[in-house]
């Protein structure tokens, strides 16, 4: 039996930690459904290539270009934008460091860098600078010449490392 | 905003074989195809989503072959324990292709059927020897990835075709192998695969990216290869990552660094 096609798709996805759920066409992009559909504007869009970083969301934790993947995609999966970071009271770590090491000046590709480093750290809190670097390099900062960028997730993972010596 | 299509989910790959067609195209990742559909270049009807078909998922051994299932994510390849133990320098590959977006959504079939000329899997395949199951509503049928790879952008894929799996062959523990590329925009200038298996007495070098497809040089040891030879065999696209002459001269400096790392490469890596 062939499988339907569809022209008009009822999806289920849970945003930073409220599940919607909506009919989209196929060809809604996950970018303009976040932003458009969802009032997500944290989100930006840049290249429209995958090269430039801006729009990344982490999609079951791991990073995605929303500009270069479809709402459907995202049927049934848990999506956290740059929003869902913070609770509104208390800043993430790294949105506290990158505002300790000057890691932004015009801040539009700080919602990718933060979701990159997210996605990073939650995969493998013991990264070095050369990690965080070849991780890192998939995104683009025309203002700050990476190095603060660099340093402020360096200082958050070493953060994390010390509050697990801590805790041990 | 994309042009509309319709979307198929189908969930299993009898389904997809039946949904798949001459406008009726296999999506996965979307890393080549959302792109190629952006730019105009082609206009599906509808797009078969073929990531909750279970037989195109999975990394195993089968035999003396390591498989593939197409679906898998160039991410997931590179961390998997079995591609790590039996195939280290394709997991090194794969950690280095794109950037970590590209390896979380693109699939090891899309990068494969797409044929895209700077890609750094298929050189690297290539040297291992590895094959490509395509199955159709007919039966299946196995091709090298030499083969499947005909020319820039071409597969040789028919329309309702699926790549199932990819195969490669375990090497010996003997077996060493080595990638090395060049790269300073979001895909390489050239990039350089070896596997040399002393206990076959085999040695395959394959270059990627300076041309329209990869060249292969087979042999029984790296001893046998001249950097200078291959720069002159190669058959260099002039592009925005350099003249004729300058990708010529560039391949012949990569194969000589490629073989000096392999000579530092431990046997089994």
């Amino acid at each position: 039996m062939a499988a339907d096609q569809l022209a008009q798709v009822e999806i289920s996805v849970e945003v930073n930690g409220t599940v919607v759920e909506r009919v989209v066409e196929p060809r809604t992009l996950l970018v303009d459904f976040l932003r458009e559909d969802l009032g997500l504007t944290g989100t930006k869009q840049s290249c429209l290539l995958e090269v430039c970083g801006v729009c990344t969301v982490l999609v079951d934790g791991r990073p995605v270009s929303s500009c270069t993947s479809l709402a459907v995609d995202a049927d049934g999966h848990k999506v956290t934008t740059v929003e869902g970071l913070s609770d509104g009271k208390t800043m993430h770590p790294l949105q506290e460091s990158f505002v300790d090491n000057h890691a932004l000046q015009c801040g539009f590709c700080t919602p990718g860098f933060l979701m990159m480093s997210k996605a990073l750290l939650d995969e493998s809190p013991d990264v070095d600078r050369e990690e965080i670097v070849e991780y890192l390099d998939g995104n683009i900062c025309r203002c700050t010449g990476y190095q603060p960028i660099v340093q402020a997730v360096e200082q958050v993972a070493a953060q994390m490392r010390q509050e697990r010596e801590v805790a041990r | 905003m994309l042009p509309p299509f319709r979307l198929a989910r189908p969930r299993t790959l009898d389904e997809a074989l039946d949904a798949i067609g001459d406008d009726r195209v296999p999506y996965c990742g979307g890393t080549e195809l959302l792109l190629a559909m952006r730019a105009g270049l082609t206009r599906p009807e509808a797009l078969v989503d073929l990531k909750s078909l279970p037989e195109l998922q999975g990394i195993a051994v089968d035999g003396g072959h390591v498989v593939v299932g197409g679906t898998e994510r160039h991410m997931d390849i590179a961390a998997h324990s079995v591609i790590r133990k039996h195939l280290p320098m394709l997991a090194r590959v794969e950690h280095g292709v794109g950037n970590a977006r590209v390896r979380a959504q693109g699939s090891i079939a899309g990068n494969l059927c797409f044929a895209e000329p700077k890609s750094d899997v298929g050189p690297a395949l290539m040297a291992f020897g590895a094959s490509v199951t395509l199955a159709s509503p007919t039966g299946r049928r196995e091709v090298t990835v030499e083969e499947l790879i005909q020319g820039p952008y071409f597969a040789d894929k028919e329309p309702d075709e699926l790549l199932v799996d990819v195969r490669v062959p375990i090497p010996s523990t003997a077996t060493r192998g080595a990638y090395l590329k060049y790269q300073i925009t979001e895909r390489p200038t050239v990039g350089v695969a070896v596997v040399h298996d002393p206990e076959a007495g085999t040695c395959r070098l394959v270059v990627g990216a300076v041309g329209e497809v990869p060249t292969v040089w087979t042999g029984t040891s790296p001893d046998e290869i001249d950097p200078d030879a291959i720069a002159e065999e190669v058959d260099p696209t002039p592009d925005l990552t350099g003249t004729e002459r300058y990708k010529r001269h560039i391949t012949g400096v990569y194969v000589r660094r490629v073989l000096e790392q392999l000579a530092d490469v431990k046997a089994g890596k």
